[in-house]
């Protein structure tokens, strides 16, 4: 039983009101999201020499051990087991949704793969003419296209070796997040559908529904329902060049991509970026030592680059340039820009919000008016949404105020 | 055609979607039943590869209870993030050293509660000297997003406590940590966890019924 269940009195059942309240303080998304994108490019402490011996030492060990092993098995190496082929069990039902006009062979097989199966080394593999359904756990589903091969990778994740595969992945619990990779790239999402093609040159992904983040290393890129991507299987060999992550136009503007003319935004395939989190650090430095100028030169220097380091710098710049130089209608317009470049950011939220801010703190009502009610049309759930209502409406009041005068 | 083949077939859940993470009491419908333990130590494991799903995964985990944590031992809103950040940094680089005798979540606690006294102490240091020095009295930190009046009431009656007993009371309390627990996390004996939990609901209680009053 909990302390103080049962309340005797006003002063105990403030305390246990308190106490679950607290229970649920976890913070939103957004800051989450922010607080991410500065730890995500932090740089690291280089390993101390004492841990470098340690390693050398015990690598040195495992090399002799393994080398100890090989003398004593190899008496036995001719009689260990093949791996055993199993073919997949025949489809007894027609899939409802199947048309008409495909072939009898277009029906895909049903195969449920255990957990102890989704093991490095495992593959799930159509032939010409064959077409599965695969359940990867989880509640995911990929529909794998003919001549496609799905394996599983040394964290157990799925990965699809080739081929092409729709994959449809249920809304995951908070903290939660279901990864697939392609070649080099690895594929996040909490819950969406989308389509995964691998051929023997580039890895592509198209997103029905929901976000999708696709990471090569430590970068990023984030797409949307709608958005198409691709890049190189072996992105050494590419001679892709730089382009903006996200296209500037809104979502519901952008063009529909198909495999046939998929847009080259490819921001993983880039070289890599500098570490732009050390700007982010030298533009804090700068700012507290009110060189703020030269912290605005820092930060347009590192929002050049992709990643959440640099979509960060790109916000930070116009904070700075609002707060720090006194430039609100550049900040403005800085801030216009990120929300372009990044439709979808992590920061959207609070760019807009502080175009609203600013704008009514400029006297500038008609537009503050306008982007306060963009704001709560565009996010008619946020936490947000009360305070925005409330400046819509003392804009509202000045307005009538300076239309009667 | 399925190709079965290789002997780990045994071997541990996958790392996503169905690892299950400490404080999720949420996540009890999982599909898999891998113990909260495993899928640290796999995502652990991932992590130390430098595997930056891996880390956004831990990241995504652990974000929420250290905002919580850091908020019950008095982290002002305003200084969070930046705590969170810190926290989150010194987990990565020191991971390396997490050598899975305690769980991950009591490990990070530990982290989190070091660096939210040493906070702590800094702004009970900021605020003595701006009242010698400017005779100015320190305003109220009032947070907009908790607007409610009862957890404001909470925070002020928890800045009451001691560093320890709050540190321990917020475990027991907010974080539902066994006494087992909060004994890793804090560095004492077991019994002293239990005294200084007693000590704590007391004193809250007294200085609720003041308040009410």
């Amino acid at each position: 039983m909990r302390w103080l269940e049962n309340p005797q009195s006003r002063a105990e059942k403030l305390l246990r009101d308190g106490l679950d309240l607290a229970a649920n303080r976890t913070g939103d998304e957004i800051t989450h999201r922010r607080v991410w994108a500065q730890v995500a490019d932090a740089p690291l402490e280089p390993e101390s020499r004492f841990s470098t011996r340690l390693v050398l030492a015990s690598a040195s060990a495992a090399v002799a051990l393994l080398a100890v092993a090989g003398v004593i098995a190899y008496p036995y190496l001719g009689s260990h087991r093949a791996p055993t082929v199993v073919a997949a069990p025949k489809a007894t039902a027609p899939e409802p949704k199947a048309a008409s006009s495909e072939p009898p062979n277009a029906v895909p097989n049903q195969i449920a793969v255990e957990e102890s199966e989704r093991a490095p080394g495992n593959v799930v593999r159509t032939r010409k003419g064959e077409r599965a359904r695969v359940a990867l756990g989880g509640g995911a589903i990929a529909d794998m296209e003919e001549d496609s091969a799905i394996t599983w990778d040394s964290q157990h994740r799925p990965s699809v070796e080739h081929g092409s595969a729709r994959l449809s992945v249920p809304h995951q619990p908070p903290g939660w997040r279901f990864s697939v990779t392609a070649g080099p790239y690895v594929v996040t999402v909490v819950g969406t559908k989308f389509k995964l093609d691998v051929d023997g040159r580039s890895v592509g992904v198209e997103v029905t529904e929901g976000v999708v983040e696709v990471w090569r290393g430590s970068r990023s890129t984030r797409l949307v329902a709608g958005d198409a991507w691709h890049g190189p299987l072996h992105p050494e060999e590419s001679t892709v060049q730089p382009a903006a992550a996200t296209p500037s136009a809104p979502p519901s503007e952008r063009p529909r991509t198909t495999t046939a003319g998929l847009p080259s935004v490819a921001p993983l395939a880039a070289k890599a970026a500098p570490p732009v989190s050390r700007s982010l650090q030298e533009a804090n430095a700068a700012v507290q030592s009110g060189e703020a100028n030269r912290a605005a030169e820092i930060l347009a220097r590192a929002a050049q680059g992709n990643g959440p380091a640099a979509e960060n710098a790109a916000y930070e710049l116009a904070r700075v340039t609002r707060y720090n130089l006194g430039r609100p209608r550049q900040a403005v317009a800085l801030w216009d820009k990120y929300r372009n470049r990044f439709p979808s950011g992590v920061l959207r939220t609070e760019a807009d919000l502080s175009i609203v801010d600013t704008l009514s703190q400029l006297g500038d009502v008609r537009a503050a008016l306008a982007e306060a009610n963009a704001f709560i049309a565009r996010h008619p759930n946020s936490e947000r949404r009360g305070e925005v209502q409330r400046l819509v409406e003392r804009l509202r009041a000045v307005e009538a105020g300076s239309d009667t005068r | 055609m399925v190709v079965r083949s290789g002997d780990d077939a045994g071997a541990p859940g996958a790392l996503t979607p169905q690892n299950t993470g400490m404080g999720q009491k949420q996540n009890t419908s999982a599909p898999i039943a891998a113990s909260a333990s495993i899928a640290d130590a796999e995502l652990v494991r991932a992590c130390r590869t430098g595997d930056m799903v891996a880390w956004r995964s831990l990241y995504d985990r652990y974000a929420p209870l250290i905002h919580r944590f850091t908020a019950a031992l008095g982290v002002p809103a305003e200084e969070r993030e930046d705590a969170a950040q810190d926290i989150f940094i010194a987990v990565f680089r020191s991971l390396r050293h997490f050598r899975g005798e305690a769980q991950l979540s009591t490990w990070i606690y530990r982290i989190a509660a070091r660096h939210a006294i040493r906070l702590g102490r800094r702004r009970r240091m900021r605020e003595t000297m701006r009242v010698v020095m400017l005779k100015e009295r320190p305003q109220p930190e009032i947070d907009p997003s908790e607007r409610s009046t009862r957890l404001a009431t909470l925070d002020r009656l928890l800045a009451k406590l001691a560093p320890k007993k709050r540190t321990v009371l917020v475990l027991f309390e907010v974080e539902g940590l066994s006494a087992k627990e909060i004994s890793d996390v804090v560095g004492c004996p077991e019994n002293t966890v239990w005294s200084r939990l007693h000590h704590a609901r007391a004193e809250m209680i007294r200085a609720a019924r003041r308040m009410v009053s």
